[in-house]
């Protein structure tokens, strides 16, 4: 469980970050999206103390973090930036291993847990691990930036638009990518994007700052059905709002008894997924893999609040 | 064109007037004029159309360049000690032959083509030391041959004072080169951190650096000079007004403004996201400057490092001006008597020092890990 405390940070008159409290479960995902200048990234890195707050302050696990160097408190949290950071000198191996390498842990122990990383993002240690990061394409920077963030198995991984760098089909990819990974891992994430989209789809709670301030901290349904101000409203859009509330919902919720015919849809499909395969197969009706089916009026009623 | 190129073309130009000017003078005595000797003169006219005919065939575009023109490069220098000993055959004793117009001429144009053939492989940072050291032995195999050119006459008239004065050399452009950097690094890095100091330090480096070398020397004297006086130890440890002190002094401060701005320049070409990374990953800020920093800004303060050395390397020549020796006080002495071949013997070997301390940096730092192509 982390804490974040009546943060604030101010510049002079600007007040970045003004009075922020929020909890973060322990395994869960926190999205805190925000258009530019709304103090999102300043909050983020008042967590892992690259800032110093005004006033306020961050409880790790029940610890508060003014109690720790920075450097050490820094250790125990992951953090991942769009630029990716990667050391340019160091090979991969040797960008991950970066942290356990701080920590003093045995060269073995070390080792193995690199090859576990680079194996847990698709990654090649025998080809990629000696690599240099200037040797790799942007979708192997962003997953070789990942794993340098966990490999000491942190408390908390911190995100900073970690997706930013990427066109539009490696995002998609790297997204379910680190969504499997938290599940597997059980990782607790805190996630700066300015992209509504994205945290909905990666999030189990969504903070929405403006001007320093969280407007509204819920779940990705409680925030598109729900939104508390006008500025949320225009975050999230009038277009796709259907959309995006049937992504959240896992299809083998809407199943029913009986058969259809057609392709059947994978248990993992989102019920936004079946219903393009319902709209694209021109089809009342769809069997899903394993028994069942999902019907176009099922999907139909599920998709509004 | 397919068998020329615009290199060949206009290195023609030189390689024939190395055939057509006097390839080497012989002259009665060490400060007499010269009387002039052509190639074909010396060795007769088949044994000068063979020579001709491999300097030409290295000037055509071929993959044979480059060995033929290493080939050319060692025979041409192989040809002069030749040539000087047939002359001096039958020429009084204190006669001696010097190289000619026409040899120098020819030497650039064969040396620049070996250049261009070499650079144009792309030998890898090894390979280029090996070749370093493979001239090295060349060299030394070719200068056997020399016993009767002028430059070798005096410096086997001299061979124990200008192997003193070739460690007295090295040590001054190497001992001021390294306090520059142990100096120069850290100041560097202090001006980086705190930008209050960076225009003042600045400008007190480019100040100095606009001294010429001799005032530099006389402003020296004054203090040094009171040092030795009034210091215990200290004339003893060779502190004093010239000599050994003042030089040392003098490159030290010239080597300083490099050293100090190429680190400031390398640590700031450090990518902020990679500072970013470095300190959220938690590396303690003496860990970021030695692990991360530094190793990144290091090529580029390495390149202001081997400016340094060659320019030091070509100064020192001027610490014999003040007693502090060196390959300078050959310059200097064949200076004062008119002996052309006394200020070869110091100015060539000053010249290969800081051809070889170039390539070695070079190498060196793209020996660097992690570096791009």
């Amino acid at each position: 469980m982390i804490g974040l405390h009546n943060l604030s940070k101010h510049y002079d008159d600007l007040r970045a970050v003004d009075d922020v409290s929020l909890s973060i479960e322990t395994g869960s995902v926190v999205a805190i999206v925000g258009t530019s200048g709304s103090g999102k990234s300043t909050l983020l890195r008042l967590v892992n103390r690259l800032i110093e707050p005004t006033a306020g302050h961050v409880t790790l696990n029940g610890q508060d973090t003014r109690d720790m160097p920075a450097f050490e408190l820094r250790r125990r949290i992951g953090y991942v930036i769009q630029d990716h950071g990667l050391f340019p000198h160091w090979t991969v191996a040797r960008n991950i291993a970066t942290v356990p390498r701080l920590l003093g842990w045995p060269k073995d122990k070390i080792r193995a847990r690199v090859e576990e990383l680079l194996r847990l993002l698709s990654l090649d240690p025998a080809t990629i691990g000696p690599r240099f990061p200037h040797q790799l394409s942007g979708g192997q920077m962003q997953r070789v930036g990942v794993a340098r963030a966990l490999a000491a198995r942190p408390e908390l991984l911190l995100m900073d638009e970690p997706f930013g760098a990427l066109d539009p089909v490696l995002r998609g990819k790297a997204q379910a990518d680190l969504r499997a990974i938290q599940q597997t891992l059980g990782s607790t994430i805190l996630l700066v994007t300015h992209d509504m989209a994205e945290a909905i789809r990666l999030s189990d709670r969504v903070a929405v700052m403006r001007a320093g301030r969280v407007e509204q901290f819920g779940t990705p349904a409680e925030i598109l059905s729900r939104p508390a101000t006008a500025f949320v409203r225009d975050l999230v859009g009038e277009g796709e709002r259907a959309f995006r509330f049937l992504s959240l919902i896992p299809a083998t919720d809407l199943a029913e008894e009986g058969a259809a015919s057609g392709q059947p849809l994978p248990r993992t499909a989102t019920a936004s997924e079946a219903l393009d395969a319902l709209i694209w197969q021109n089809a009342e009706a769809l069997p899903l893999e394993g028994g069942g089916r999902i019907s176009r009026a099922a999907l139909l009623r599920a998709g509004h609040p | 064109m397919r068998y020329a190129d615009r290199l060949g073309l206009v290195l023609a130009l030189p390689l024939i007037a190395g055939f057509a000017l006097p390839f080497a003078g012989l002259r009665p005595n060490r400060i007499a004029a010269p009387v002039a000797e052509w190639l074909p003169h010396i060795f007769g006219w088949p044994a000068a159309a063979g020579v001709a005919l491999v300097a030409v065939a290295a000037l055509a575009r071929s993959p044979l360049r480059l060995p033929l023109a290493a080939l050319a490069v060692a025979g041409w220098l192989a040809l002069l000690g030749l040539g000087a000993s047939r002359l001096a055959e039958d020429a009084p004793a204190y006669a001696r032959v010097s190289p000619g117009a026409g040899f120098w001429l020819g030497l650039v144009a064969l040396v620049l083509l070996l250049a261009d053939a070499l650079a144009r492989r792309k030998p890898a940072p090894v390979a280029r030391l090996a070749l370093l050291a493979a001239t090295v032995a060349v060299l030394a195999l070719v200068l056997r041959l020399w016993p009767d050119v002028s430059v070798l006459q005096e410096y086997a008239a001299r061979r124990a004072s200008f192997w003193a004065e070739a460690q007295r050399h090295v040590a001054l452009a190497l001992g001021s080169f390294a306090a520059a950097v142990v100096a120069g690094v850290p100041l560097g890095i202090a001006i980086q951190r705190t930008p209050r100091l960076h225009l003042p330090v600045m400008n007190v480096l480019t100040a100095i650096q606009t001294v010429p070398s001799i005032a530099l020397f006389g402003l020296l004297i004054l203090p040094l000079g009171w040092v030795a006086a009034n210091v215990p130890g200290a004339r003893a440890a060779g502190i004093g007004g010239i000599g050994m002190a003042p030089a040392l002094v003098a490159l030290f401060l010239y080597a300083l403004l490099p050293i100090v701005t190429n680190t400031v320049a390398g640590l700031r070409a450090v990518p902020p996201s990679v500072s970013e990374a470095a300190r959220g990953m938690g590396l303690a800020p003496r860990q970021r400057l030695l692990r991360v920093d530094m190793p990144l800004a290091l090529p580029v303060i390495l390149t202001g490092a081997r400016i340094v050395l060659v320019q030091n390397i070509g100064l020192a020549t001027i610490g014999a001006l003040i007693g502090a020796g060196g390959f300078g006080t050959f310059v200097f002495q064949g200076l004062g008597q008119t002996a052309p071949d006394l200020i070869l013997l110091g100015a060539l070997p000053t010249v290969a020092l800081a051809f070889a301390a170039q390539v070695i940096f070079d190498a060196l730092i793209d020996l660097l890990p992690g570096r791009r192509p």
